[in-house]
This record gives structure tokens, sequence and C-alpha cells, in this order.
């Protein structure tokens, strides 16, 4: 074979590999590096496209970040829907993987069942929540009154415009679930027999060997939606922002991602919308590893 | 976290009756047993419903006199066919439809495809730097799209290809850094003995791959195939930063456009707008439905849910 | 390694051609020198694009000029965007390099534009259409004009004006027609006697339309929330912050502004059974194009219409509306001159409501007429209007007629979008978490200055 092509096999498969890896290449030069480091020389120039004139202003944008107070309040309208969703949904995806867990044959009914909203897309969710919070009318409010508690204004009041998003965005567990579903599935059965035998409860089952044994799919799961609600957009901008006028909403539904939009597209200020966003990466790379240096101390592998 | 190999069923379930059904309540038969099971039947029946029920309602709210829509009643007065006739008077539904259908086949098909050879380079060959590579491959999961949302809004209007609808989906031609782990993983699972007998019947390393690699891989591909299926048909971020022409939009594009826009639907005429959240949820409703089975041990495996 | 090199090469190529195609694609190259129009012969033959207009889904008023319009130019294709105007895809269209060839732009949005340098000044082709800019309102020249050049011929004018439920008034002892509408005292004192149902109301008093009117409250007050040249924000200023307090404690007698807007909210505001016509607010400053809405949807409302008053006692309207621009990089600008020319002339007024007033009697509505911004237009068309059957609307059309005399706009900025954001946000900030205002409209000041300045650039 080498006396054909006059390289050696490990050239040759060398090669091989490259073309077999070229899409990945191209695609991560020119719509990953490239626009990483594109974005980062943006951050520091006052970029419109449709000025000619393009300055190289510095740590302007960054300077001006800092006193925006949309920039403070888009930071905290989006901390702290994470700081109550990320729990919210571990939480309760662990209660219904718990539950789902005693159902037997006809778990995977439910799994479906579980998993609909999930497959509902964002926008529809949107404009699903948006009948659903409905202040007069909606089946939330509709809901409460029959048990006999107010029903808030959800769309109107700006205190509960980041619950309602918050229930909304619960509403999509069901993926949660599954995983936690799966990672209950395995853990070994033997050791729930041994715990018994030493006369362990039902709590005391759950603190020293559930957890332990899926808190790698938990670990997971924190990182993940950690992540992604740091960086929502979607179903929010779809009910308040965009053609329409933004109301009682404005300011309380401001998630960050989407002032940087607006920055982007509305007002065309790129340059600082750029800086937005290499802030918001940077926020998110130190959560992530304090997430995974703190995640020594409770997450349990296999192997240990 | 442990790999599931591709070969075996990833769900564990019924095979493993002890794991699923906990047997070891203290009080054996008795009052206090049934009272549980009581509970936990409730407590099944009534999340079952917080999770169905919406889409339900959703349904039978488009279908209901406009001043009725917000009412609890299963069937309005009058069962209103017209109200999906005038909303599709009143926007390019099909249009849109068409639209959604042509990104999403031309994205999927082309993820599939770009990441299984991707996925094929890290698992098949051996080389130098493979391992490092494949780190920053996985690195790149992490990376936010809100960084390089404005840059690849410049490179696709310097290829002047904004206001189409290739932004939409040509990303795809490049794999995905998820789909390109998950599809190694299933790769890894192939025994190596099965393409180097191949190879010493002659075949090339593209046979090896479309002849070999593919075939046994099919059902992960699939997998990748339907999530990604969802990822494009439920996008908005993209046609919102790319899209400028009406009759250009997908379907959730309009379906925005149409909460916008008080003379089509929006904020005044709510049937209309939960017949558009119909018209955009069914198809992947549909899609589920089929192919269930595929998506739930796609994230059952892999821990999520597509990009 | 030569996969590699190649694909990085590939790369730096792209992202090259990226930046070099921004800037060609853009149009911000050029300074803005309008080109040379010459007036458009009637056989021309060319194709335009509007954006920002719909003529499938549009009115009677609109149809009748486009057709006017073809009748004219039978050779030149029109097609509409079919939307109404919105800045993100428009901005897109012009990073593309693939503009409209005339766009339909609100004036108080026409700032921005400008400044980047995306608007043909309309020196050349007001010359050669003949478009006598004199014949528009005062204010609405202002809002197109910038440093004596005209980048955009106004098209309609809305004034905006208080609307009063007459009965809701006189039940709480209050005569509508001499009410002082310059003594704010007096209004806070009316709008809690004409609240009812406090914390659930069952109508509320004085609307006062926040924060969409900030602007309309401050200049009322004394002090317009931005400088006439557009380039001094003058949110800072305590009248404005006066302004904004008073506005937003109209709020008060119904439980604050959550069960205010949760009230509002149900209103049939387009319909029948409209917050008139139910006895559900007592008054609002309001555009004048909405008595159109009443004319049509519940006639025989009792409404008074009086002129929205300065502290001094001096009638005022914050008036805007929109107006036709031709893009630098539009294809064909003559045949976009022509066109402008044609939907805002006189006689293109004069059919489009004639058409309405055709319309209004084979529906037994009132003609409510048409508020164009060419003064000479409406002269004539409200001259002919009668409005016999109607008493409290022709009242009502006397009034906003006599108001647009008295009109403030704001004027073009640099950065008219971030401004328009900023107060809005500051509104929204005081009315919603009760921030002091003074603290909020001097930090929006700030920024919004710096964002005026860099854009001046």
């Amino acid at each position: 074979m080498s006396a054909n092509t006059g390289l050696t096999n490990q050239q040759r498969e060398f090669r091989w590999a490259m073309v077999f890896m070229s899409p990945w290449i191209v695609g991560f030069l020119v719509f990953m590096a490239g626009p990483m480091l594109w974005s980062l020389w943006l951050s520091f120039t006052d970029y419109d496209p449709l000025r000619a004139n393009t300055a190289f202003v510095g740590l302007d944008n960054y300077r001006e970040l800092l006193v925006d107070p949309e920039v403070r309040t888009s930071l905290w309208n989006t901390v702290f829907f994470t700081v109550f969703y990320v729990p919210g949904t571990i939480a309760s995806g662990l209660a219904l993987a718990l539950l789902l867990q005693r159902v037997g044959r006809a778990v995977g009914f439910f799994r479906t069942a579980f998993y609909l909203p999930n497959i509902t897309p964002a926008v529809a969710v949107g404009a699903l929540f948006l009948l659903l919070l409905n202040g007069r009318d909606g089946l939330v409010n509709q809901a409460l009154r029959a048990i006999g508690l107010p029903g808030p204004s959800w769309l109107n009041d700006p205190a509960w415009i980041k619950p309602g998003v918050i229930l909304m965005m619960l509403w999509s567990v069901g993926s949660t679930v599954i995983i936690y579903l799966a990672a209950l599935q395995n853990v070994p059965r033997d050791l729930y027999e041994a715990a018994e035998v030493d006369g362990a409860g039902a709590w005391h089952k759950f603190r020293y060997i559930t957890l332990p044994m899926i808190s790698g799919a938990i670990f997971f799961t924190l990182i993940i939606n950690t992540i992604a609600s740091l960086q929502l957009f979607t179903e929010v901008y779809a009910m308040f922002f965009g053609g329409q006028e933004s109301g009682a909403a404005g300011q309380a539904a401001l998630f960050y991602v989407i002032y940087l939009f607006r920055n982007a597209f509305e007002f065309f200020a790129m340059g600082y919308a750029s800086a937005l966003a290499w802030v918001l990466f940077v926020v998110i790379g130190i959560i992530t590893v304090i997430q995974v240096k703190t995640s020594k101390r409770w997450v349990y592998y296999e192997g240990d | 976290m442990a790999v599931q190999p591709a070969p075996r069923s990833l769900v564990p379930s019924v095979s493993r009756p002890e794991a699923v059904v906990d047997t070891t309540t203290p009080d054996g038969f008795g009052p206090g047993r049934v009272m549980r099971k009581a509970v936990f039947v409730v407590a099944l029946v009534a999340v079952t419903a917080l999770f169905v029920y919406p889409l339900i309602w959703l349904l039978s709210a488009s279908l209901k006199p406009p001043a009725e829509v917000f009412s609890s009643d299963f069937i309005g007065s009058e069962v209103r066919w017209d109200n999906y006739t005038r909303l599709f008077q009143m926007a390019p539904i099909l249009t849109w439809g068409w639209n959604s259908l042509v990104v999403t086949l031309l994205g999927a098909t082309a993820v599939t495809f770009s990441s299984a050879m991707v996925a094929f380079a890290f698992s098949y060959f051996r080389f130098r730097y493979r391992d490092g590579l494949f780190l920053l491959v996985l690195a790149t999961m992490m990376l936010p799209g809100a960084v390089l949302m404005i840059p690849q809004f410049l490179i696709w209007d310097g290829l002047g290809l904004n206001n189409t609808l290739y932004p939409l989906w040509a990303g795809n031609l490049f794999g995905s850094a998820f789909y390109i782990f998950m599809l190694r993983q299933f790769l890894l699972t192939l025994p190596r003995e099965l393409f180097e007998a191949a190879r010493v019947d002659g075949a090339g390393y593209f046979r090896l791959w479309w002849n070999i690699a593919l075939p046994l891989t099919r059902s992960a591909l699939i997998v990748v195939f339907l999530f990604e299926l969802k990822v494009l048909w439920t996008d908005l971020v993209r046609p919102l930063i790319f899209l400028r022409d009406v009759q250009l939009f997908t379907l959730p594009r309009g379906l925005k456009a149409i909460i916008d826009n008080p003379a089509i639907g929006g904020q005044q005429q709510w049937e209309l707008l939960a017949a558009g959240s119909v018209l955009v949820t069914l198809p992947m409703v549909v899609l589920f439905f089929i192919f269930q089975r595929y998506f739930t041990e796609g994230i059952a495996t892999t821990g999520s849910t597509g990009r | 390694m030569r996969a590699r090199s190649t694909a990085s090469g590939l790369a730096l190529a792209l992202i090259a051609a990226a930046c070099g195609g921004g800037g060609a694609g853009g149009v911000g190259d050029n300074t803005p020198q309008g080109e040379e129009i010459t007036a458009a012969p009637s056989d021309a033959q060319a194709s335009l694009f509007v954006f920002g207009a719909t003529y499938e889904t549009g009115d009677e008023i609109a149809k009748t000029r486009v057709d006017r319009f073809q009748e004219l130019y039978p050779s030149v294709d029109v097609e509409f965007s079919e939307s109404g105007f919105e800045e993100q895809p428009f901005l897109s269209a012009l990073a593309s390099g693939d503009p409209p060839d005339v766009v339909n732009i609100p004036r108080n949005q026409l700032g921005t534009f400008i400044a980047r340098g995306v608007l043909d000044p309309l020196d050349s082709c007001l010359e050669a259409e003949g478009i006598d800019m004199g014949v528009f309102y005062e204010s609405a020249v202002e809002q197109v004009t910038v440093e004596g050049v005209a980048y955009a011929v106004p098209e309609f004018f809305n004034s905006r004006l208080w609307m009063i439920n007459t009965k809701a008034f006189e039940d709480a002892g209050l005569n509508p027609d001499e009410f002082d509408f310059s003594d704010w005292d007096a209004i806070a004192d009316a709008n809690e006697k004409l609240t009812k149902g406090g914390n659930r109301p069952t109508r509320l008093g004085i609307d006062p339309k926040l924060p969409e009117f900030l602007p309309l409250w401050a200049v009322a007050n004394g002090t317009p929330v931005i400088s006439d040249d557009g380039m001094e924000s003058q949110l800072d200023d305590p009248a404005v912050a006066e302004a904004l307090e008073f506005a937003n404690s109209l709020h008060e007698p119904a439980g604050g502004r959550t069960s205010f807007l949760d009230f509002r909210d149900t209103w049939d505001f387009f319909g029948a059974k409209n917050q008139f016509a139910q006895d559900q607010l007592a008054a609002m400053p309001m555009e004048q194009w909405y008595l159109t809405v009443l004319a049509e949807a519940s006639p025989d409302v009792d409404l008074t219409v009086r002129p929205f008053e300065t502290r001094d006692g001096e009638p005022i309207t914050w008036a805007d509306g929109n107006s036709w621009a031709i893009p630098a990089e539009s294809q064909d600008k003559a045949a976009a001159c022509a066109f402008i020319r044609a939907m805002t002339e006189k006689d293109a007024w004069l059919a489009a409501a004639e058409a309405r007033a055709q319309t209004a009697k084979k529906e037994n509505q009132p003609n409510t007429g048409v508020y164009t911004g060419n003064r000479e237009a409406d002269e004539e068309i409200f001259a002919n209007l009668d409005l016999g059957e109607w008493p409290w609307l022709e009242e009502a059309v006397q009034v906003v007629r006599d108001v647009q005399e008295h009109a403030w706009s704001l004027p073009p900025s640099p950065a008219s979008a971030q401004f328009e954001n900023a107060y809005k946000a500051a509104g929204d900030e005081v009315m919603n978490q009760g921030t002091d205002a003074e603290q909020v409209l001097t930090q929006a000041d700030e920024r919004v200055q710096r964002e005026i300045d860099r854009a001046a650039r």
C-alpha cells in the first residue's frame, strides 16, 4: 500500500481524518473562532453598519456598560430568574422523577406526556402563556381563584412578571425529569437492599444513596440550565418585545440577551452590543467554573 | 456519567422491575398502603394534567368564538373552524409553513451527515492531537450564542445572503459539537474488526464511513435528525436576525408577527393567536408521537435535548 | 496539514470579504449629496418598492392616492411591503445594500436615519417635481428638516387633544366645555371625583397615557424633553420630572398603575362598546384619529373635545405623523420623487377625502375627513365637511383644526430611537418601581446625551 502512495499509513490516516473533520474545522474557523475574535474587536469600537466612520474607542463601551441603568436592570432580571428557576427546575424535576419511578410499565406514556411542553415551539409557549397568565381571565388565575387565592396581574404588574416567566419556563421541566428518571433507574438495587437490612428509612435511603448516586445527573442539569437561563430570550421576547409597545413589562421583563439584541439590531449599536456579549460570556464562564470547582464536594462518581 | 453503548436498549425499564416499583413500604398491605397509593395516583394525574392540559386548552381556545376564548368550557357555544380560515386569509401561513419545512429538512440533513463525518474522524482514526481537538470541539458547546450573533450577521450580510433562508440552515453544513459528541460515543462502540476487515478487502475510508459506520449507527443518526428537526422548526432567533420579507418568514417568526400585529391577531383577537400557536405546534406534536421512542431515548442518553 | 491551512485561509478570506463587504454593502460611505433628479415623465418606466406602507390591507385613503398615482404614471410598477414601518427590517435592508426605493417613516424616527446619511436630501426632488414645503404645517416641516435641508415630505398630521366623556364630567359637577386644563391641581381634583370603584375601578378618571405621552406633559409644563435642534436632552430639567410625577399621580385613585392597567386592558377600545360608550373613562389625551374610530363604532357617543393646554393657559398639541423619504441608495429616484409628490399633493388628498366621504355616506356614518400634513388640502377638505347630524363631531373637528396651528413636535435627533427608548424606560421605572422621577430622569439624560453626542459625530 505505502508503495502506491509514497506515504506511511499514519500519514494517510491523518490526511483522511482531516478530510472527515474538514466541515467542522471550516465551521469552527469561519463561524466560531473568527466571530469570537471579531466580536472582541468590535467591542472596542463604535461600529454601526450604516456609518462610514468606525472609531476605535478602547474601553468606552465597557465603561458605558457599568453606568447604563438598563444593564443593571437586565442583569438583575436575568440573575433573579436564574436563581429561582434553576433550583426550582432541579427540585421539581427530581420530585417528578421520583414520582414516575414508581409507575411501572406505563412509564412510557407519562414520559411522553411530561415531555410535550418541551416540543412546543418557544414562540407558541410564549403565546400560550400570554393567554394563560392573562390577569383577568387566564386559566392560571381562574384556578387560583377557584381555591380562594387572589390572582395577581401576571402581565401588567411588574412585580409578578418575572414569577410568571419562571412559571412558564418550569412548565418545560419534562426533559429534566427524563434525565433524572434514567439516572434513578441506574442506581443499583442492592445498595437499597443493603441499607434496608441495616434498618434505613425512606429519607435515609434518599439522602445517602439516591442523591449521591444521581449527583452526576444533577450536576449536569445544573450547569446546562444555568447557562441556558442566563441567556433566556425567545419566550420572553415573543411575549413582551418586538413590534409592540412593551407597556408595563418594559423594564421588568428586560432580560440581558434581549437588551443585547436591541442594541445590536434595533439601535445598530454593534460595538456596544458586542461589549455586552463579552461581559455575558465572562459571567457565564465564571459561574460555570465556580460550579465545576465546588462540584467536587458533592458530586459522586462511580469510580471513586 | 456512564456512557450507554448503542446496541443495548438505552432505557432501562421493565427489564429490571425491582428498580421501578418500590415495594418496601413498611406497612405491607393495609389501609396505610391503599391511602398512599391513592395519593400517588392523584398526584400523578394532577401533574400529568399540568403538562398536557394547557395544550388541549389551546386547541379548544382556537376553535371558540372570540368572546369565549378564556372560558374553561371545553367546547364553546359553537365550533369556529373559521378562526383558522380567517387566519389563513390574513397571513401567508402556507408560505411560512413551506419555508419552515425547507429550512428544517435541509438543516437537519446537513447537520446529520456533517456531524457523522466529523464524529467518524474522531472515533475511527488515530492521530496526534485527536484528543486535544476533541476537547476543543466540546469546549465550543459552551460558547454563548449571543457572542457570535453579531459577527455571524455581518458575515452572512457580507456574503449577500441576508434576507434569504440560507443563514437559517447553511451553518449546519459544518456539523455541530453536540451531535458530534453524541455520534462519536456510538461510533466508539463499533468493533474495530469490522472496519479492518473491510480495509483488507480494499475499501477506502469513505466507504468505511458510508457503508459500515452509518448503517450501524442508524438509530443514533435518526435521533440526531429528529432533535435538529425540532431545534430548527422552533427557532426564532435566526429568523429574527436574518429575515426581512414577510414572505420569507418561518412559522415561529410568523407567529411572532401575529402577536405583534393587532390588525392580524395579536392582543385583540386571542382566538387567532391560539389558532396560530396550534398550527406552529401541531407538526411537532405529530412528529413527536410518531418517533417518541427516539426522542426519549436520545434525551436519556445524552442528557439534553439537542443544541 | 494542508487541509487545515486551506481552511484557515478560506476563513480569513471570508472574514475579510465580510469586513469590506459590510462597508460596501452598507450606505455609510456617502456624505449626503442628493443626486440631481429630473421630473419623471408620465410614461416613465420604473419599478418601485415601497417600504412601510400597505395597499392591499390599506384603507380607501391610501388606495385612492395610489390608484391616482398609477393613472398618472401607468408604466411604473409599485410594490408595497404591506407592513407598517419597522426599524429593524429597514436597517437590515440598508445594511445589506438592498434598500427600498421609497420609505414611509414616522416623522419622529427620521432623525437617526438622517444622521446616518441613509436618506437623500430632497432639494433636487422638491425642485424637479415642484413640491412646495410651504404648503405643509410648520411643525411637520420642522420634523423633516435638518440644517435647512428637507429629507422627507409629511403625510398625515396627528394632533393630541383632550377627549372627554361629557356625561361623566357633568355628573361630577364639572363643565367639560370650560374646565381649566391648565390648572393641574384642578385636574388632580377632578381625577379623584371622576374615578369610580377605588382599587377595583369601574371607571377611570383621567388616563395620563404614560409613558408615551410624557413629551406632551413636559411641554405643557414649559420644558420640552429635548432641545429644538434635537441635540440636547432636557430630561434632567426639573420641569420634566415634575410633569412625569404629576401625570403618574393620576393613577392613584384607581389603586395604582397595575389595577389601572388591568382595568384598561378590558376596554373594547376599537369597538362599539368602547370606554366612552360604556362610561369606563372620563377623559384622556388622544390622537385625533380616534375620533374617526368613535364615529364609526359609536357615532352617538357624547364626547367633548378640548385642546391640551400649557400651564400658562395656552393651547398646545403634540403633533406627529408619518412622512415619505427616499433612501440614498434608492434605485430610481426620479420615479420615487414623483410617487412622493403624487401621494402628498392637494389633489391626491382631495380625491382621498372624496372617497372617504362616499364610503361614509354609504354606511351612513359621519365623514370625519382626513388630517393631512398639507394645510391647503386640509382647508378644502374641512370646508366641505357636513357633520350636522353629529354636533359633537362638528365641534370636535373644529377644535382639532384650531389646535393644529399650535403644534409642537419632537425635533429630529441623531439618536431618536435611543431617545424615545430612554424617556419611555424612565417613565416605566418611575411608574413601576416608584423611583424618584428626578433621579431616574437625570440618569437617563446622561446616558442618552452620550448617545446623541456619539451619533452626531
